[in-house]
């Protein structure tokens, strides 16, 4: 059994797709604007990170050819496993601050579901009728790999077919505080996880085959692993979140690294699901893999890999 | 069909230490109900909580105590299960409301120390453990029942790289901004948890964490209970308010999964927050999905000691469950006098303890945003 990509959305200054998130985002750009990408209808009392979500959540499923005339999925279940470290940070620091400089009285009762950290993840099952398992990945470094890896476990185990996975992060002055003055790549990555069956009895085209995961401390533990798991040698190697210089050049010698830039900002969550989004964006333009996607690094509590592989002639799937 | 045997378990709240002192003094109907420990009360209408008594000096709040709660609980349920103090290779899965988000408003309110990798648990479990495959959810009230369902799931995969050990945990402490948020959505504010009961005035926090160490395979050593089944579902139709159909269909689920009926849920472990809202839907919901069998089980609600939980709850009320299965005592849902409508069949336990012959147990645990999560677990051989 196996898990296939059926649908990817990105969305980060100076990229709007797959292809041009592999080809490098642009510099200079302008921040992505959730009202002209899926309208100001119900986007009033969300925060960012959720008006994000909507729009990679609407483009993904789009892409996949899972979202019915009326806007929504209809037809079986749909999972959602989101990732983000940053999202709901600022509603929380800002509903304190009333707080403290008023009373309680002085608080917005529709701050209540945005203190709850998986608001992303519900909202964008709320807003497109997805009624599957809904998780909220808050889990550092690794997290959007992570994200990636549970949505599999759950189609592995035969709870739904097709999972929806959305790496997000938003920038705001609570951000940039906590980054010691590094701005976050307010914006991210949505792919459609599918069981290669099911993709198939449909009829969608697969954009990508998962390949094995692993989390352990450090990088070089990371790569030993995934080479001991008979993954074949890469094609591409996309850099966890650092400077380059920081990964040593002994680690997979000879295979071409790919990184996202430093104007891009923090990925932290939002990483891992722009590793699988360039994945795909190289498969559709060179036709070759594997890709090795590696978040963490050993400064992290742990690093995490994946590896993705080109899809099969649709003969062989 | 799925069988894992629970082989060591850990837990704190307010109301005790160790499953079984915490057990014991849940039977006794001790409640951790107490004036806020760590805020200042002139902020907030409601004055009270569920707090673990744990400040360095009293009223004075510190960074990091949801992970010395998570801390304390895995440790516990490691040692019980004879795991040993280095964790590292195992998967601990943890379920979390708010996760390290008190360290943050600390961090930014009085400038203690935080960076980014602070706000997940994984930087302190690999301090404290070793431990290099952690994975912080944060799934709202039905956390550590998402992340148990999630734990089942990774000892079913086949391979040289699946698990044969997974540790789940649970955990949350208040947040101001929670705190004063939940209370700021009640027309009264609350002063106390009543679930079920009619004069209910709403939800309070508590503190509290628990740990469950999962086998693949049964033999050697003790088994405190057999995991059944996990359902989680999401009822994608309101981000508060919760929907009795989106409920039912997740007990149903847990029920085809674990190849049992309604006649045979002996007890339930009931999400019980004492939120308006909640109580009728979980009350309709348990209704429905039981039948003829609604007058069965033995019901009750440990928030009216422990106080909300959150993310720790369900797997809360899973330890405290697994131990009523294997005690054959149930402890009672203080404060409830007059039951809702919606579940006037039920047999709840008031007053004091009851005991019972028991074998199996559903668990409940509801989240914000419709996420809804079901487990049913069976007494050990």
């Amino acid at each position: 059994m196996s898990v296939v990509i059926s649908g990817v959305s990105v969305l980060i200054p100076g990229a709007d797709s797959a292809k041009a998130l592999a080809a490098g985002p642009e510099p200079g750009a302008g921040p992505v604007e959730p009202a002209a990408l899926v309208g100001r209808k119900g986007l009033r009392y969300k925060d960012r990170a959720t008006q994000l979500g909507y729009c990679l959540t609407s483009a993904a499923l789009a892409d996949a050819g899972l979202l019915g005339e009326d806007g929504t999925v209809s037809g079986g279940d749909v999972g959602v496993v989101v990732s983000s470290n940053y999202g709901n940070l600022d509603t929380v620091v800002r509903a304190l601050d009333t707080l403290r400089e008023g009373t309680v009285s002085a608080t917005s009762p529709m701050d209540l579901p945005n203190a709850s950290s998986n608001v992303i993840a519900s909202s964008a099952a709320i807003r497109y009728g997805l009624r599957g398992p809904n998780l909220m990945v808050c889990n550092g470094a690794t997290s959007g790999l992570d994200a990636v890896n549970w949505a599999t476990t759950m189609i592995t185990a035969g709870r739904v077919d097709r999972v929806l996975v959305v790496g997000v992060e938003p920038d705001n002055d609570v951000v940039r505080r906590l980054l010691g003055g590094r701005h976050a790549v307010d914006g991210g990555a949505a792919v459609v996880l599918e069981d290669a069956g099911a993709a198939r009895a449909r009829g969608v085209r697969v954009r990508a085959v998962l390949g094995r995961y692993v989390r352990a401390a450090g990088v070089g533990t990371v790569l030993e692993r995934l080479a001991a798991s008979g993954a074949p040698a890469p094609a591409w190697w996309h850099l966890p979140d650092t400077a380059p210089e920081v990964i040593g050049a002994d680690l997979l010698p000879g295979v071409e690294r790919t990184a996202l830039p430093e104007h891009s900002g923090r990925a932290s969550g939002a990483l891992g699901v722009l590793q699988c989004a360039t994945a795909v964006g190289l498969f559709d333009e060179y036709g070759e893999g594997p890709v090795f996607a590696v978040c963490g690094t050993d400064a992290d509590d742990a690093s995490a890999g994946l590896v993705l592989l080109e899809p099969p002639a649709p003969e062989a799937l | 069909m799925l069988s894992r045997p629970i082989i060591g378990m850990g837990a704190v709240a307010s109301t005790g230490r160790g499953v079984g002192t915490l057990f014991e003094n849940l039977c006794r109907g001790v409640t951790g109900h107490a004036e806020l420990r760590g805020f200042d009360r002139t902020r907030f209408r409601a004055q009270h909580a569920y707090e673990v008594d744990d400040r360095p000096v009293a009223g004075e709040d510190v960074p990091a105590r949801a992970t010395a709660l998570l801390v304390d609980a895995i440790a516990q349920a490691a040692a019980d299960a004879g795991l040993g103090e280095d964790l590292s290779g195992i998967p601990v899965l943890i379920g979390t409301g708010l996760r390290e988000l008190r360290s943050l408003e600390l961090w930014w309110r009085e400038g203690t120390d935080l960076d980014d990798t602070g706000l997940h648990f994984g930087t302190a479990l690999r301090e404290r453990f070793n431990a290099d495959v952690t994975h912080t959810f944060s799934n709202a009230c039905s956390a550590s029942l998402y992340a148990l369902a999630l734990g089942s799931d990774l000892l079913a995969e086949e391979g040289d790289h699946a698990p044969d050990t997974v540790i789940v945990a649970g955990v949350d402490v208040l947040t101001e901004s929670m705190y004063g948020l939940l209370e700021r959505v009640h027309p009264t504010p609350p002063d106390r948890v009543r679930p079920f009961d009619r004069d209910r005035t709403g939800v309070l926090m508590g503190d509290g964490a628990a740990a469950v160490v999962l086998r693949r395979e049964t033999g050697g050593g003790r088994t405190h209970a057999l995991l059944r089944s996990v359902a989680v579902n999401c009822d994608a139709f309101h981000v508060t308010a919760p929907s009795p159909e989106g409920i039912a269909k997740a007990m149903r689920t847990a029920y085809d999964m674990a190849g049992v009926k309604p006649k045979d849920i002996d007890l339930v472990m009931l999400h019980g927050t004492g939120t308006l809202l909640n109580d009728e839907a979980e009350a309709t919901a348990m209704a429905d999905a039981l039948g003829d069998a609604a007058s069965g089980p033995l019901m009750t609600a440990i928030k009216s000691m422990t106080g909300h939980t959150s993310g720790a709850s369900g797997l809360m009320g899973l330890v405290m469950g697994v131990t009523a299965l294997a005690e054959g005592r149930v402890p009672p849902t203080v404060g409830l006098e007059r039951p809702v409508e919606e579940a006037a069949e039920f047999r709840f336990v008031t007053g004091g303890a009851a005991s019972a012959s028991m074998n199996v147990a559903q668990l409940n645990a509801f989240g914000f945003g419709g996420i809804n999560a079901v487990a049913i677990v069976e007494a050990a051989p």
